[in-house]
């Protein structure tokens, strides 16, 4: 243990390598709390060197480093359980080599999502990934966990905004992928098997990212929408007739835990039993009338009966944390996350079913519906009962997630839509992967991380 | 009763405005307006008179250039009844919007006018006190609480140290602070039926008021930018460096 300090020593300076109790304690986490941390170290490099040459000293030394970004993750893929060395980007936050042509931008590891966010804006310009974790999450974890969000029915995941990479391999060489080329036909790409990794091949440490120009006036449609089954008829109905930027949905349910924080005011004076939250750019009167036209569609056949529109930025941004709020304002809860995908066609089926599924095995727990469904994607929350241990409740949760994903197998859809595997879903992954397919992802693993040293345990099982 | 609101449109809250880059004043074109949040609430506590049956009729006015008219829906979706532009490109300063806001109310003549304290852009704070003078009509000014009852109306304002209630005789103007109510959100058709309702235009040359500035704009600046956060290693550093350089102990 101490030799461990002392050796990383050597290769950071001191303040750079912590081993006290707070640190490991924080530092060994990501959101989730189901695991007790247990790393030996914490380090925080500054360059790509420093990151190589940890790498190459965890190699010779046989030990586990755990890549950790803000540590917003939900899959436990930045969890240090096992005695690993934690290594943050909290120290590389730097943003430098703007391109205004190009619309690129170099950015390290640490990268705060909301940073590159105000510094797209300052430049008239606008990154579109975004959740609400942005004031904590990384790029680095965001590339990682080839994160979604709210905006992907526009502007896609993670993926889509990396125009190149410089990663540091599990064995410690350092490899720049694709420097920014928007074409490229020179064999494996791949920048994009690091994206999405969950930090099982090796380090993000730097990243040439997009932009994209800014939206013009983006106008919020919060609609009450009385069954589970109108939800998708509202998107069908609106997808079809106008280019959408966010499609979202929330239960009465998952409303109440945000309104009971206080910050909020209630948005219909009656309660339904779902809410869609709806995005679109609104440059000129055309584009609200048409999506007045259609709402009225959407309460003539019945799929909603109420409706709100933003009248300035502050109202889009207050409709907004009905959805955004609704994560925070169950964390006290301990809530097991579903964090599950179909194609958007399938999704009415799949949700009728999955109801079913979940009236009858929980029938004395509170389950929270929400998620981006214009991408198939939902969160299905299940809260811990204030009386309940947390060992018994996550045993419990697991138990009904056999049937959960079951039903996802039979759909063809995904257990883990944008949150990861890490370890929280990592024994699952059969349900969305084959048996050849998991055989030849641990065999990349081993071409890239030979020792198994980086992130062991997560993702592949 | 009649009440008469006054509403401004101004660039939304959430901007980050930008000086242009002659000084003479903040760059708007292109961002979002948005009616000033004092007038929502203004808007707001009218159209609750109205629904407490205290009041019969709300006609909604702004002043300046045609896309006001947005502003006006925005009102006559959440409740108002009819929307009167005062139209002009010209740049307004309160004393010429008081001396506007005067000729509309000696045509309307309402007995209750309610405006926002002040409006984000200039932060001026001066219309609703000057129309008072204008009118020789009492003002309460900062309403955190309005009540109308008989010919009076009792406005309960923040001031330092507590609250202090004023009872008006109407007609009566009442300026609005952030506590008085939360704004309701607009509703889809309520949009649809606001552009049915009656929107008249007029000028301020019809009105009969010569709207020219009396005081000139002579700098608009950026704020002085704020230098990055430091960590410090302990409390004696703290300490040295708030004698020292912050030079507040
Ligand atoms: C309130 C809330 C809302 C959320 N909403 C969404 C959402 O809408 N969509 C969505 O996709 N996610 C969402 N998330 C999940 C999470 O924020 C994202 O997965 C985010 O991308 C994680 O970034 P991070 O920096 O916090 O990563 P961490 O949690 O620190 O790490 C995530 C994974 O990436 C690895 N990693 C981190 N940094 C590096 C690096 N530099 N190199 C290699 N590997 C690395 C870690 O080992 C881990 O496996 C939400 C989370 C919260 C708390």
């Amino acid at each position: 243990m101490t030799d461990i300090r002392t050796e990383l020593m050597t290769l950071l300076n001191e303040n750079r390598v912590r081993t006290d109790a707070d640190s490991l304690g924080q530092y060994g986490l990501d959101w989730t709390r189901f695991h007790t941390p247990a790393p030996s170290a914490v380090v925080f490099p500054r360059s790509v060197d420093e990151v190589a040459a940890i790498v190459r000293w965890a190699n010779q030394r046989k030990i586990g480093l755990v890549p950790s970004g803000g540590r917003t993750g939900l899959s436990a893929g930045a969890v240090a359980t096992q005695g690993e060395v934690v290594v943050s980007f909290d120290l590389m936050r730097a943003i430098s080599d703007f391109d205004p042509v190009e619309r690129t931008v170099t950015i390290e590891a640490g990268v705060v999502t909301e940073q590159l966010q105000g510094f797209a804006a300052e430049h008239g310009l606008y990154y579109p990934v975004d959740f609400a974790s942005r004031g904590s999450s990384q790029l680095g974890g965001n590339i990682s966990t080839n994160a979604g969000g709210i905006k992907v029915i526009r502007y896609g995941l993670t993926r889509d905004w990396v125009m190149g990479l410089t990663v540091v391999t599990g064995q410690g060489d350092v490899l720049r992928l694709n420097n920014g080329l928007v074409k490229n036909a020179t064999g494996y790409d791949l920048r994009h098997l690091f994206i999405g990794a969950e930090g099982t091949l090796g380090f993000i440490v730097g990243a040439r990212m997009r932009l994209a120009r800014q939206p013009r006036n983006l106008t919020v449609l919060l609609l009450a929408v009385p069954e589970l089954d109108g939800i998708m008829s509202v998107f069908r109905l609106f997808n079809d007739g106008m280019p959408l930027t966010a499609f979202e949905f929330f239960s009465e349910q998952a409303l109440g835990h945000v309104l009971a924080r206080g910050h909020s005011q209630r948005p219909f004076e009656s309660a339904s039993p779902y809410y869609v939250l709806l995005e679109f750019e609104a440059p000129t009167d055309a584009e609200t009338e048409l999506a007045f036209s259609l709402f009225e569609k959407a309460t003539e056949a019945g799929w909603a009966v109420d409706g709100i529109v933003s009248q300035s930025e502050q109202q889009a941004k207050d409709l907004w944390r009905l959805r955004e709020d609704i994560s925070e304002s169950i964390t006290p809860r301990r809530p097991y996350k579903n964090d599950i995908s179909v194609t958007v066609s399938k999704a009415p089926a799949f949700m009728r079913e999955l109801d079913a599924i979940l009236a009858r095995e929980y029938p004395d727990f509170e389950v929270v519906w929400f998620g981006h469904i214009g991408d198939g994607n939902l969160h299905i929350n299940v809260l811990k009962p204030e009386d309940m241990p947390i060992d018994a409740f996550k045993r419990e949760c697991e138990r009904v997630s056999q049937w959960v994903f079951e039903l996802v197998k039979k759909f063809d859809g995904s257990i883990s839509a944008e949150h990861g595997v890490g370890l929280l879903k990592r024994d699952y992954l059969g349900y969305s992967r084959s048996a050849e397919e998991m055989a030849y992802m641990r065999a990349i693993k081993q071409v890239f991380d030979p020792n198994g040293i980086i992130n062991p345990g997560k993702l592949v099982p | 009763m009649k009440a008469l609101v006054a509403v401004k449109r101004v660039v939304d809250y959430n901007v980050k405005v930008r000086v242009k880059a002659d000084g003479s004043d903040v760059d708007i074109g292109n961002v979002k307006m948005s009616m000033n949040p004092f007038d929502e609430i203004a808007v707001e506590e009218a159209v609750r008179l109205k629904e407490a049956g205290k009041v019969s009729e709300i006609v909604v006015v702004s002043l300046g250039v045609k896309q006001c008219e947005e502003t006006l829906r925005t009102a006559m979706a959440m409740g108002a009844d009819r929307g009167i532009l005062v139209e002009t490109e010209a740049p307004l300063q309160p004393l010429a919007v008081a001396k506007l806001l005067k000729a509309v109310v000696d045509k309307e003549q309402p007995q209750l006018v309610i405006l926002g304290k002040q409006a984000i852009d200039d932060d001026a704070n001066q219309t609703g006190q000057m129309l008072a003078a204008l009118l020789g009509w009492p003002q309460g000014t900062f309403a955190s609480k309005v009540v109308v009852a008989d010919s009076k109306v009792d406005v309960t304002r923040e001031i330092d140290g507590g609250l202090e209630t004023v009872a008006l005789k109407l007609p009566a103007i009442v300026t609005t602070d952030l506590r008085l109510n939360e704004p309701r959100y607009v509703k889809l058709p309520n949009i649809m039926a606001a552009k049915k309702k009656p929107l008249d235009k007029t000028t301020p040359a019809d009105l009969g008021v010569d709207p020219a500035p009396r005081l000139t704009v002579l700098k608009v600046a950026e704020p002085a930018k704020r230098s990055a956060g430091v960590k410090v290693a302990s409390v004696q550093e703290l300490v040295a460096k708030l004698k020292n350089e912050a030079k507040v102990l």
